[in-house]
């Protein structure tokens, strides 16, 4: 390097370091290293549930039963989720298991799932050995009036799958024939382990993040 | 209520009742603690009323306090003779929520133990189905000595005898040891073995074809009606299998025929659990093969606390009772907020009564054996 070049090289560096200190860009625009191009971003994939593709399971059910309203239809990890509201319950399972496109003949599970304070969620996995199409179907029951209809007339299979649901949840079927309990003891009738608000232990250690019961070494009676 | 008397009393009436016989919680036919409340006219069974829910343990409300990784034993303990394909269901549903994919190699390793372990439960079943018919000592001395070449090897794998906690999400817990393929193939020689025996034993015994055919007996229409699935439901004839139905794993990938029987009753029950024995050895020999002999059995970046997505998953697969489902409904976050068992032999139970009525007490304890229930899973 010349003198001059050195002179000029160290009257930059003291004009990039007093800007930085002021907190303005080190260099002025011109003479700063041009940005390396970045492919344009495509559109991010939409995130959240998404409604079920067309042709499955749930173009068949709109077909069948025109005039059900669908509280929400998503497709969801495997299955097609349908949530119904409760008074269509019988209708709608009805024809889920004798309507010939639908012939869901196989009740894989009906069990709840605690969702207070804005009640329970009832939710019936159905499968079709005909047609090889499976749906999980729920309705939402309120926590201060949770019936429901049974649907053990339709398949046997649910009647000691509502009386566990009832066990557990205290959801109570209309028209179950015999709404004893069956895993717990028969003279604990209004006792509902699974509930969240049913504690776990005596004395609950409660761990991780995301806690679902109150927060750790509480002594509970 | 009177029923015909015969020989010197035949011009006499007699006026009878019918009794309530507990089959109580103890009992040694009742695979575990069962209850069962006969109503029978002298030995015929008019009426039973199952009671279940003494091996209730809360097993569906303490996962809700676990991380994903933490519910691996708390799975295998619910179907304690088929844990393989338990723990399986149950990575197959974490994975599908979290969207993980298993290596190759650890999915052929998975296949091959579920299908080692539905041999051993068969196994069991032999045994035990053996002793209600009354055989008592035979085969189930000889189908625990088969299960328990299986279960050394079992042993050598994960280090456990019963309750293994093999599986891990996303993979398996630790690689299988070197010589794995050698002793596989060793375990499959000497089961071929071992079915020949029990098959010899049993299935085509006079008194055991006469204490099992035509009892117990249930139409197809009804066993899907109940929810039956499994051999209880192939035994009626329809041949419906989850690993046909809706393949997971490499199921897909191996050649193997789906065993149904006639009359849906307990003989037919009994055969068709033989078979699918035979079914699974097939499975294994055609799995070693296509098995990769090196390979990652973790993915290689898996997050140290697992968090799952908020949804809910069914994870299924064919167990050696039927149809073992876990449904997770997950609000985000490491542990599940509704962790649901759906245990094939609450379904099969459940049906208990319809299988029934009509037959003998004798003949009760047969049926209760060919559903082959662990309380266990019934209770959870």
């Amino acid at each position: 390097m010349t003198p001059e070049e050195r002179e000029a090289a160290i009257a930059r560096a003291r004009a990039a370091r007093e800007a930085r200190e002021a907190g303005q860009p080190s260099a002025p625009a011109a003479e700063r290293p041009a940005r390396p191009e970045r492919p344009a971003r495509e559109a991010a994939a939409p995130r959240g549930p998404q409604p079920p593709p067309e042709g499955s399971i749930f173009d068949t059910f709109k077909r069948v039963l025109p005039d059900v309203e669908w509280v929400e239809a998503v497709q969801g990890v495997r299955d097609v989720i349908l949530t119904i509201k409760r008074e269509d319950v019988p209708r709608v399972m009805r024809a889920a298991k004798e309507h010939p496109d639908l012939a869901l003949d196989f009740l894989r599970s009906l069990h709840g799932v605690d969702q207070q304070p804005e009640g329970f969620d009832v939710v019936y996995l159905l499968y079709s050995y005909r047609h090889h199409h499976g749906v999980e179907i729920k309705t939402r029951v309120p926590l201060d009036d949770p019936h429901v209809a049974s649907v053990t007339p339709i398949w046997r299979g649910a009647d000691w799958h509502e009386r566990e649901t009832r066990d557990m949840f205290g959801i109570i079927f209309d028209g179950h024939p015999n709404l004893k309990p069956l895993l717990l003891p028969e003279d604990l009738i209004d006792v509902h382990p699974l509930r969240k608000d049913y504690p776990l232990a005596e004395i609950e250690i409660v761990q991780g993040e995301g806690a679902s019961q109150e927060e750790g070494g509480e002594e509970i009676e | 209520m009177t029923t015909a008397p015969t020989g010197e009393y035949a011009d006499q009436e007699f006026e009878t009742i019918d009794l309530n016989i507990n089959m109580g919680p103890q009992h040694p036919s009742t695979h575990g603690v069962f209850r069962m409340v006969l109503t029978v006219d002298g030995e015929l069974v008019k009426d039973v009323e199952p009671h279940i829910g003494y091996m209730h343990r809360g097993n569906e409300k303490l996962p809700e306090n676990c991380d994903f990784r933490q519910i691996i034993g708390y799975v295998d303990r619910t179907d304690y003779l088929a844990q393989f394909n338990c723990e399986h269901a149950y990575v197959q549903a974490v994975e599908k929520l979290m969207n993980i994919q298993a290596p190759e190699r650890a999915e052929w390793i998975r296949l091959i133990l579920a299908e080692l372990n539905r041999l051993t439960s068969h196994y069991m079943f032999m045994g035990a189905f053996g002793t209600d018919i009354g055989v008592f000592a035979t085969p189930f001395t000889y189908a625990f000595r088969e299960r328990e070449v299986i279960q050394d090897l079992f042993e050598e794998i994960s280090g456990d005898r019963l309750m293994y906690s093999y599986f891990r999400v996303g993979g398996l817990g630790w690689d299988v040891p070197e010589n794995f393929k050698e002793r596989v193939r060793q375990v499959v020689q000497h089961t071929w073995q071992g079915i020949k025996d029990i098959d010899g034993l049993l299935s085509k015994n006079e008194v055991f074809l006469a204490r099992t055919r035509g009892i117990g007996m249930i139409t197809q229409e009804q066993a899907i009606n109940w929810g039956c699935t499994g051999p209880v439901l192939r035994a009626t004839g329809l041949p419906i299998d989850i690993r046909k139905e809706e393949p997971y794993s490499f199921y897909d990938q191996v050649e193997f025929d789906v065993p149904v029987g006639e009359y849906g009753d307990v003989y037919d029950r009994y055969y068709v659990r033989l078979e699918e024995m035979r079914q699974s050895v097939r499975i294994i020999e055609q799995a070693l093969e296509k098995m990769p002999d090196k390979g990652p059995i973790l993915p290689e970046r898996l997050p140290r606390l697992l968090r799952a997505p908020a949804g809910e998953v069914y994870g299924r697969v064919e167990a050696p009772r039927g149809e073992y489902g876990i449904y997770i409904y997950s609000k985000g976050g490491p542990k599940p907020w509704r962790f649901k068992v759906r245990a094939p032999c609450f379904s099969n139970l459940s049906a208990l009564r319809e299988m029934t009525i009509g037959h003998y007490v004798a003949d009760a304890v047969i049926i209760l054996g060919s559903i082959d229930i662990v309380l266990c899973a019934v209770d959870r």
